[in-house]
């Protein structure tokens, strides 16, 4: 976005042009005394073309990006400690995950058929909407779902259970009272369903999802990953190569080990690398049944 | 792009024509999925799907989905005799239904000969679906058996397993399009393979089962790992030849020892994303196939 176009008296523009300030993105990280000192103008002049700047590269996304060229890592740092985790309701799970799920990262789940994807997928769709009292994020989520599993009775059911322990996990007084507005109707009302049939589809979905995220705020997404285990001397490696696990931030990889299902930590740029032991059940994922076996670290 | 609300999504099912498996199938095979039926030959995949051709045709209210049928079959020949048999049987149990016309008008049979046979068939029925000669649009397709389409010309070079996973691919990419487009249920039939050798050196757990016994062998299913991602739901059927017990030995006409074999089947929830793991004893009769209550 070109200074050029901005709403200034046009010697106001010639000063910013000539002095160097030809995009918003300069504009949004000078302080208003250094832009003065540039521009010979006064200070108040300077606060005031700040002020138009930041005003428009708020019209053009719809959301307030403050087009810079990067954070300070302390800046970064700061926000990682806040930065929001998605329980998967199995605590062992989430220890090795460093509390969930975590937004603001691509993760990658893979697994063999009948491991758990699906599960997990739908677990998180439905902890994500947690209200915040609760331990949660009061959030949204979409779901995309290239396989046609996504079956809404699962859903009403992990949904019932979820808000079942809810109390137990964060007691409060008037759960009561709340519990009639929430129901697992709006539990579902709050997952946006996409069905993609093809890659096109897929692209088409995200351009789209762009636009639909910042009207909604607080969404979260759910890709089901179908990765497909290929099989080479008893080894299995997910599918679709190396070149798409470059794309994603974390990868857990889901596995059996005799009759016991695992995850296991395979790729992060911040957690170690653990396995853990869920289940599925009847509520969704929990914890495994020999839940006193602790979590072992790589 | 509009995201559905999944509170307006609720999955038709389409009854087996048997209660008991309907409870055990959490009320039946679901539309808009691929359900496969993996199991050794005799275990009663072609029973329970020529059944479930006819079930379709129950109305709505009854658990049926009011429609006709799409039965595609790669072994040889197609069973229209037993077909027959349950039809009439079907027909006289449901009399107000079929007062004026056979079940089998709303069944239409299509025999293949090769995947590539039906990769190109799927993106020509389009139109079939929904206005069959019948006056029922089809809503179920069943592919009996997918492994037979397959294990003839395949090699087992990497080159020939590519290129059969790619058809894999292909056919349930096309079948899952229609399911959607059309709110189609799809049963797949397909066989087994003996397991040999320990534990794990061959065989990758899927699903609930450790491993897959019938007939007192291990086995598991046909065509890989590909194909399993390419299925919503897996249901093995089992079959275990039993001894009734030394004391019902029967003396035959010759003067030797008979003994009774009591064939008891299972059918087992592999892996599904809506049922929990859990098994159902099952038999197969002169009417159809009815599970066993074992409360």
């Amino acid at each position: 976005m070109e200074v050029s176009s901005l709403p200034l008296s046009p010697s106001q523009r010639g000063k910013l042009i000539a002095a160097g300030y030809t995009t918003l993105s300069s504009l949004s990280s000078v302080s208003a005394p250094d832009l003065a000192r540039d521009l010979n103008i006064s200070e108040h002049e300077a606060i005031e073309i700040l002020k138009v700047s930041s005003q428009s590269s708020k019209k053009i996304d719809g959301c307030h990006a403050i087009v810079t060229g990067a954070q300070t890592a302390w800046d970064m740092l700061y926000e990682e400690e806040f930065m929001t985790r998605i329980t998967t309701s199995c605590a062992d799970l989430d220890n090795i995950l460093g509390g969930g799920i975590s937004c603001k990262e691509v993760t990658e789940i893979g697994g063999v058929p009948g491991i758990g994807k699906t599960q997990l997928g739908i677990q998180l769709a439905v902890n994500v909407q947690i209200p915040i009292d609760y331990g949660g994020l009061g959030g949204k989520a979409v779901y995309i779902d290239t396989e046609g599993s996504f079956m809404v009775e699962r859903v009403f059911q992990v949904a019932e259970a979820c808000i079942e322990d809810m109390p137990y996990n964060y007691p409060q007084k008037d759960f009561q009272a709340r519990k009639n507005k929430m129901q697992p109707e709006n539990f579902l009302a709050n997952i946006f369903y996409f069905r993609v049939c093809s890659y096109t589809e897929q692209i088409a979905l995200i351009n789209y999802l762009d636009k639909f995220v910042a009207e909604n705020k607080d969404v979260v997404l759910l890709n089901q990953v179908t990765t497909k285990f290929n099989e080479g001397s008893y080894q299995l490696t997910l599918a679709l190569g190396d070149s798409w696990s470059h794309a994603c931030t974390n990868r857990i990889i889901l596995y059996w080990n005799g009759n016991e299902r695992y995850a296991y930590i395979d790729k992060s740029p911040s957690l170690q690398s653990a396995s853990a032991a869920y289940s599925v059940t009847g509520k969704g994922i929990r914890d495994a049944a020999s839940h006193c076996k602790r979590v072992r670290i790589m | 792009m509009k995201p559905e609300n999944p509170l307006h999504l609720t999955t038709q099912k389409c009854t087996t024509g048997c209660p008991i498996l309907d409870r055990f199938l959490a009320g039946g095979i679901p539309c808009n999925s691929i359900t496969e039926l993996v199991a050794e030959s005799g275990c009663g995949k072609t029973q329970l799907c020529l059944q479930l051709v006819l079930s379709a045709q129950l109305p709505i209210s009854q658990g049926g989905l009011a429609a006709s049928s799409l039965y595609f079959y790669s072994e040889f020949p197609f069973p229209f005799r037993r077909l027959q048999q349950l039809s009439s049987s079907f027909s006289s149990s449901h009399p107000d239904l079929f007062s004026t016309h056979d079940p089998c008008d709303h069944i239409f049979v299509r025999g293949l000969q090769s995947a590539d046979e039906l990769l190109g068939l799927l993106d020509r029925i389009d139109t079939f679906l929904t206005n069959p000669p019948s006056r029922l649009p089809v809503k179920l397709i069943v592919i009996d058996s997918v492994a037979a389409l397959f294990r003839s010309e395949f090699e087992n070079t990497p080159g020939d397993l590519k290129r059969r996973s790619s058809l894999f691919f292909g056919i349930a990419g096309k079948l899952k399009l229609r399911a959607k487009r059309f709110g189609l249920a799809i049963v797949i039939t397909n066989q087994v393979v003996d397991l040999i050798g320990s534990d794990t050196a061959n065989g990758v757990r899927v699903g609930n089962l450790s491993c897959l016994y019938s007939s007192g062998r291990r086995v598991c299913s046909a065509l890989g790992l590909s194909w399993a991602n390419c299925i919503n739901s897996r249901l093995f059927l089992s079959r275990v030849d039993e001894i009734a017990g030394k004391e019902t030995a029967v003396k035959d006409d010759e003067g030797g020892n008979s003994v009774l074999v009591c064939t008891r089947r299972r059918m087992h929830v592999v892996f599904a994303p809506h049922l929990p793991e859990s098994s159902c004893e099952f038999v197969i009769v002169r009417e159809g196939v009815f599970g066993l209550d074992e409360r």
